[in-house]
């Protein structure tokens, strides 16, 4: 019985390592989802809100790790406790009109979240001197095949890869030699400036940090795991996790952009631009580093994003789901899947296509969908049939539903100023 | 005779719900909130009306006799206030909207998951029948309320008549709730699949649901399941099972599956099933436990005929058949000597073919291929290819046979391989 002295050898390795090592196998959802958060969109936010604003924003990163971890273990809980999809469970529970509604906003959000991701691919390659005309297509073409033709393990496994090469803008962090006292005093003070330039790009980076399709795709992936009641602890912590690390990312980008562009007094508009911009202040090594970024995010983006639409669509009319179907046995998923990558390489292939306000008004809807995801999601992790005895505290509710009336406001605002 | 005194009408449950229910004096009562039908008939029909007396908070029910004429309002024969009571349901009564509609189904005909878009029912005179459950984008667009506006955007743009996806109601396994998995009605119909569709629909259910439906079957056709079930599912499904039913379902399984089974679960589980599985078929497995899954050990079953060469080809037969239905193989008889040495084989065709009275060692082949039980996968695919054996003998160092592997063994191992 090889197999099993293995097992029992394993299991009298107790403690720090035996954890860790369940950690590691459970892993992956919650760090990948955080991980995508910081897409394109993402990025240029951070760039603009480190130039435009200095170092003033950065304390905003600590109310947003809270919320996003707040956030996000409610749907890791509802993953784990019901077996169901967020789309399954919204569709059971609050009616096919509801969902059908929900499903159709959310397609065109997350379609305007891919267009922004190839934007932000052609955007990178640029900076290496590569024509849009060549770079977009071909990664269009990379990244549907990846999915189609891969099976989901070794996908997973290319996006745990991805996660790590985030590293490239804590690099160029470190490569600006900026200065830790005065970093870390902004850090823990809040400041807010009541003008609406600083108070939209505040909302901005909450906005671009906690987005609707983040909470179907990080529950369906939980779902997809498998994991029990009892591993839960284990979908915690990588929540947790992965909810640090992103936020760690967004402060080298805001701080990077902070003590180089800003103190310049260069104003940019877009990711790239602050990727040149960067170049006489902090070298070209810096430059090319965030251009890596920003190309290893946009392509990271582009694949999950459509991936989760088509996922939660189909999840919730029932129709056939998985990467495991032929093209035929799933047509509806991998309709809606090449669709989303198709029509998103079309956009940016367009001449003279007005990328700027493209991003700018998938962050709107982004924002107004945002409200309607969280109240139904409240609603389901209350209730007894769905969560058992694994529905919220009354503290944790307490915190959520604050959480959620912030962020319900900030939206609101941020639809407000976008829309006058 | 007058033929048309039954008017037959096809109702939708979407176009009931919410209906007012008023009494012949014009009173209004309240409106319908659910219908309740009697499982067991072909048809079952619809006993009582659930609804939401007007001003009320708690739903009260009615039997369906009440119903005088359904228009666009329900009209009933007055109600006796003091019936109003709670609304309980009894056994084989299911609710249609709580537990059908927007829930996922089984259509046992097709061997899909589909989920539940509105419910087809038939008015013959007085009584209502669920004949159809609607599963098609005709009757998610009547949910939603868009039927006419996408019949017509369809007619204008493509000429395109959208068709009604109706699945009757004798090929329906609801799933939404364990009870109805044990209804007995109801379990016949998920025995109808074959055992490789009921392995890919469990694979595909929530895991809630996998070990609702698993349970539910009897002992053959779990077993049967089990084997075309993904490993790490197995191990789930089996995990949640008491030792005693784990083991008749592993006792009915081949052993080289049952093995690798039990070589997944962890130590005590397996020990547990293996203790309470009978002496003899415990002691099979056991022995295939010992080598490694992807070797020649681990492949082969133990489950095959040998004989001694003075056997005649009629005693052979008499043995085949006697054994036929539990052995993993038939189509060859391996020749042992009295030590147990491999010396020879015969396929059934040469046994059907040869004289009844003739000797083994007459017609047995006694240049015999096999393989080491330390033998790679890869190097057994050869063989398979080179000779076109439905199975090859595996034998120790001093040539005992120790098993066989079967053809579809191999294929089970490799095919992953072979790509899409």
């Amino acid at each position: 019985m090889i197999k099993m002295e293995e097992d029992s050898e394993k299991s009298s390795r107790k403690g720090v390592w035996k954890t860790l090592g369940i950690f590691f196998a459970l892993i992956g959802p919650g760090i990948i989802t955080s991980n995508v958060d910081n897409d394109a969109g993402g990025i240029t936010t951070y760039s603009l809100a480190g130039s435009e604003f200095g170092l003033t924003l950065l304390w905003t990163l600590i109310p947003i790790t809270v919320a996003l971890i707040i956030i996000q273990e409610m749907c890791a809980r509802m993953g784990v406790v019901s077996g169901k999809g967020l789309s399954d469970l919204i569709r059971e529970r609050f009616g096919a009109k509801a969902t059908f509604y929900l499903m159709i906003a959310l397609f065109f959000t997350n379609l305007g979240n891919t267009i922004s991701e190839f934007a932000g691919v052609a955007a990178s390659f640029e900076i290496f001197g590569v024509s849009k005309y060549l770079s977009v297509p071909v990664s269009a073409f990379f990244v549907w095949w990846l999915v189609v033709k891969g099976s989901y393990k070794s996908v997973e496994k290319v996006f745990l890869v991805a996660c790590f090469f985030y590293v490239s803008y804590i690099i160029s962090g470190f490569m600006a030699k900026p200065d830790w006292v005065e970093i870390r005093t902004q850090f823990f003070t809040p400041t807010i400036h009541f003008e609406p330039g600083f108070l939209t790009m505040a909302v901005g980076v909450v906005g671009t940090t906690i987005a609707p399709w983040m909470q179907f795709y990080l529950q369906s992936s939980v779902v997809d795991k498998g994991l029990k009641a009892e591993d839960y602890q284990y979908a915690r912590m990588d929540v947790i996790f992965g909810s640090v690390i992103v936020n760690v990312v967004a402060f080298f980008i805001i701080l990077l952009c902070a003590v180089t562009i800003f103190k310049a007094g260069i104003r940019i508009e877009t990711a790239e631009e602050a990727a040149l911009a960067l170049q006489p202040l902090a070298g070209k090594y810096c430059t090319w580093l965030f251009a890596f970024g920003l190309l290893n995010a946009s392509l990271f983006a582009a694949s999950i994003l459509p991936l989760s639409t088509a996922y939660t669509i189909c999840e919730a009319f029932g129709w056939e789901s998985s990467l495991n179907r032929k093209f035929g046995e799933a047509p509806q998923f991998y309709g809606l899947y090449s669709l989303m990558i198709f029509l998103g390489m079309a956009v940016i292939l367009f001449p003279d296509v007005p990328l700027i306000s493209i991003m700018f008004y998938s962050q709107v809807i982004n924002g107004a969908l945002l409200p309607f995801v969280l109240i139904f999601m409240i609603i389901l992790v209350n209730d007894r049939r769905i969560m058992g005895n694994y529905t919220n505290g009354w503290v944790l509710n307490l915190i959520s539903y604050l959480t959620i009336i912030v962020l319900i406001f900030l939206s609101g605002a941020m639809l407000y100023t976008s829309l006058r | 005779m007058v033929v048309n005194s039954s008017p037959q009408v096809f109702l939708f449950l979407s176009q009931i719900l919410g209906k007012k229910i008023i009494d012949p004096e014009g009173r209004a009562w309240g409106r319908v909130s659910d219908l309740v039908i009697t499982i067991g008939e072909l048809y079952p029909p619809v006993t009582g009306v659930l609804f939401l007396p007007s001003g009320g908070q708690a739903v009260s029910r009615f039997p369906w006799q009440k119903v005088k004429e359904v228009r666009d309002k329900l009209v009933v024969y007055p109600l006796t206030p003091q019936k109003q009571g709670e609304a309980t349901m009894n056994e084989g009564e299911l609710l249609l909207k709580d537990s059908l509609l927007d829930k996922q189904i089984v259509d046992t005909h097709g061997a899909k998951i589909l989920r539940v878009n509105d419910l087809h029912l038939l008015k013959v005179n007085y009584s209502l029948r669920l004949v159809h459950v609607d599963v098609g984008l005709r009757g998610l667009m009547r949910r939603v309320g868009l039927e006419k506006a996408t019949d017509k955007f369809l007619q204008f743009f493509v000429d395109y008549q959208l068709s009604d996806h109706l699945i009757p109601w004798r090929y329906v396994q609801p799933l939404s709730s364990p009870d109805l998995l044990r209804l007995k009605i109801t379990q016949t119909r998920l025995a109808q699949l074959h055992p490789a569709d009921l392995a890919d629909i469990i694979e595909d259910l929530d895991i809630h649901k996998r070990s609702e439906v698993f349970q539910s079957l009897d002992v053959e056709t779990a077993a049967e399941t089990l084997e075309e079930t993904d490993p790490k599912i197995q191990v789930r499904l089996i995990e949640n099972l008491n030792p005693a039913r784990a083991s008749d379902i592993i006792e009915e399984m081949s052993p080289s599956e049952a093995a690798d089974l039990l070589g997944d679960l962890p130590k005590d589980k397996a020990e547990g099933i293996l203790k309470e599985m009978e002496k003899e078929v415990a002691e099979d497995v056991k022995e295939l436990l010992v080598h490694p899954e992807e070797k020649a050990g681990g492949l082969m079953t133990t489950s095959f005929l040998t004989l001694g060469p003075q056997a005649t080809v009629q005693e052979a037969l008499d043995l085949l058949r006697q054994q036929a239905e539990t052995l993993d193989l038939i189509y060859y008889l391996y020749v042992t000597d009295e030590e147990g040495r491999l010396i020879g084989v015969t396929s059934l065709r040469g046994l059907l073919t040869a004289n009844p009275q003739a000797c083994l060692s007459d017609l047995m082949d006694s240049r015999v291929i096999s393989v080491s039980l330390e033998e790679e996968k890869e190097e057994i695919a050869e063989r398979f290819g080179k000779y076109g054996f439905k199975a090859i003998p595996v034998t120790d160092e001093t040539n005992r046979i120790k098993g066989v592997i079967p053809f579809k063994n191999l294929l089970e191992v490799v095919a992953p391989q072979l790509g899409k």
